[in-house]
């Protein structure tokens, strides 16, 4: 059985009087990859953005409810928020690497974390971190090229790399392969397969086929409500709500 | 009812899909009631036709297999489009065989004497008849996604095994009295175990509905006729 590494409970978000997510109740499983798919604008990326409190830099959002990572409120008052996001990386749909090199994108969040001291220390966090995202063997005679120079896979590899470089345990993904070719897309779900060993993996994805390749259990969002959450098999094969066979069948007018 | 497609050539793809499959299933029911026919009423002219009919049915069965290639490559489909497109592939391939076993029953007409008694073709006639059913009911449950009715289906393929046994009795009882009848018996024997075969392809048939309605297999093993069963 997997253990439960985030739980929200009657969790509610409000941008000014719109409310955007109404009771959702989701349990992400530790070390596994969780798809969440749902038309635009149904709270899938709301809900995300809820597990790093990315929300809080919207001044009208409000969050009710609870959402928990291992036990710990995230939406405590007194919860330190750059230690939150520590733990919580996150990865963009269009590549968004820093204007600095390879390798000074991947140091600077264990710098700014008082990770890796030394100039060894820091080589290695990039070199793992590099390997880990699969792209170490492109870019490693190359560390001091700026990261936009590379090809948009490989940034968002690098992104990738950028995440885990602080060592995280979850890794939100907003859409990460809307902006990719196929063969880069296949080279980031191959890796998602591998850091879904180590950590806790959300994402968040408009295509179907991604969602089964890639996760374990699927949410489907509509409106704001979370409609079914279950094994994605299932999810994809035989849902039990109308609404989600609908939506995923290609039937949603 | 199912909302359509927000794309219209996928549900008009689908639509054509169930439909050849439709057409296939009526095809597979006349061939099968005249290779029937055929044997009980020794009808030798008839073979011919019934053959031809055969590649009809292979036609109609190359023809979904390709539409079920085009539907997986274009679509991708999903849950339920995912279940109907799989069903029709396995339901065309039982459909193929039973047409197959058709075919094979007519060639067995050829060789059969004209003045073959009423009590040895009695028995083979009413397994005739209930394999017909079995089809026509199977196909209907397909049509009308009526999960209890292939569920009856399926358990009545009993009374195909135990009919087939009876009607195979009563051939080896009509062998055993002449040494003579041994030659067009053989080609009984092999029309009425043809007839059990096709039964088992229809309880294939009422599986695969069962699950495209349900999406989850019938949980058991087959009911087996109880003659068999000793």
């Amino acid at each position: 059985m997997s253990n439960i590494k985030i739980k929200s409970k009657n969790l509610d978000v409000f941008y000014g009087d719109k409310q955007a997510l109404f009771d959702v109740n989701l349990d992400l499983n530790e070390k596994e990859v969780t798809a969440l798919i749902g038309p635009s604008g149904c709270g899938k990326s709301t809900f995300i953005r809820c597990i790093n409190r990315m929300n809080d830099v919207i001044d009208i959002c409000k969050v009710t409810g609870n959402i928990e990572m291992d036990g710990m409120d995230i939406n405590d008052k007194n919860l330190d928020v750059v230690a939150l996001r520590e733990k919580v990386g996150m990865v963009f749909q269009k590549p968004n690497p820093f204007p600095k090199s390879i390798y000074d994108n991947i140091s600077y969040g264990p710098k700014i974390h008082g990770k890796g001291e030394t100039k060894s220390e820091l080589d290695e966090i990039v070199e793992n971190s590099l390997r880990k995202s699969a792209l170490w063997e492109e870019v490693k005679d190359r560390l001091d090229e700026p990261g936009t120079s590379l090809s948009g896979g490989q940034q968002q590899r690098l992104c990738i790399a950028r995440a885990i470089s602080v060592n995280p345990e979850v890794i939100l993904m907003d859409e990460p392969c809307s902006a990719l070719d196929p063969i880069a897309t296949a080279k980031i779900e191959e890796l998602i397969d591998e850091l879904k060993k180590t950590y806790t993996i959300v994402i968040v994805t408009h295509s179907m086929a991604q969602a089964v390749r890639v996760s374990q259990k699927t949410g489907f969002f509509h409106l704001g409500k979370l409609i079914e959450v279950g094994k994605t098999e299932k999810i994809f094969k035989n849902p039990d709500n109308k609404m989600t066979q609908d939506y995923i069948t290609g039937r949603f007018g | 009812m199912s909302n359509e497609h927000t794309v219209k050539s996928y549900e008009e793809e689908l639509q054509f899909l169930k439909d050849s499959l439709i057409k296939m299933g009526s095809l597979t029911e006349s061939q099968l009631s005249d290779a029937m026919d055929a044997v009980i009423k020794v009808d030798k002219d008839s073979i011919d036709k019934i053959i031809k009919s055969d590649e009809e049915i292979n036609k109609f069965r190359s023809k979904i297999d390709t539409q079920i290639m085009n539907l997986l490559v274009k679509r991708a489909p999903m849950a339920i489009d995912l279940r109907e497109t799989i069903s029709s592939l396995k339901i065309s391939q039982d459909l193929e065989r039973i047409g197959d076993l058709s075919k094979s029953n007519a060639k067995k007409v050829k060789p059969l004497p004209l003045d073959l008694p009423d009590e040895l073709l009695g028995n083979l006639k009413r397994l005739g008849e209930l394999v017909m059913k079995q089809l026509n009911d199977v196909l209907d449950s397909y049509v009308n996604k009526n999960f209890d009715k292939a569920k009856e289906v399926w358990e009545k393929d009993e009374q195909v095994d135990d009919l087939t046994y009876i009607a195979m009795e009563s051939v080896i009882d009509f062998l055993s009295k002449d040494k003579k009848n041994l030659d067009f018996s053989t080609h009984l024997i092999f029309a009425t175990k043809n007839l059990e075969r096709a039964g088992d392809h229809i309880t294939n048939i009422a599986e695969t509905v069962c699950y495209l309605v349900k999406g989850e297999y019938l949980k058991g093993s087959r009911p087996k006729g109880k003659v068999i069963q000793e």
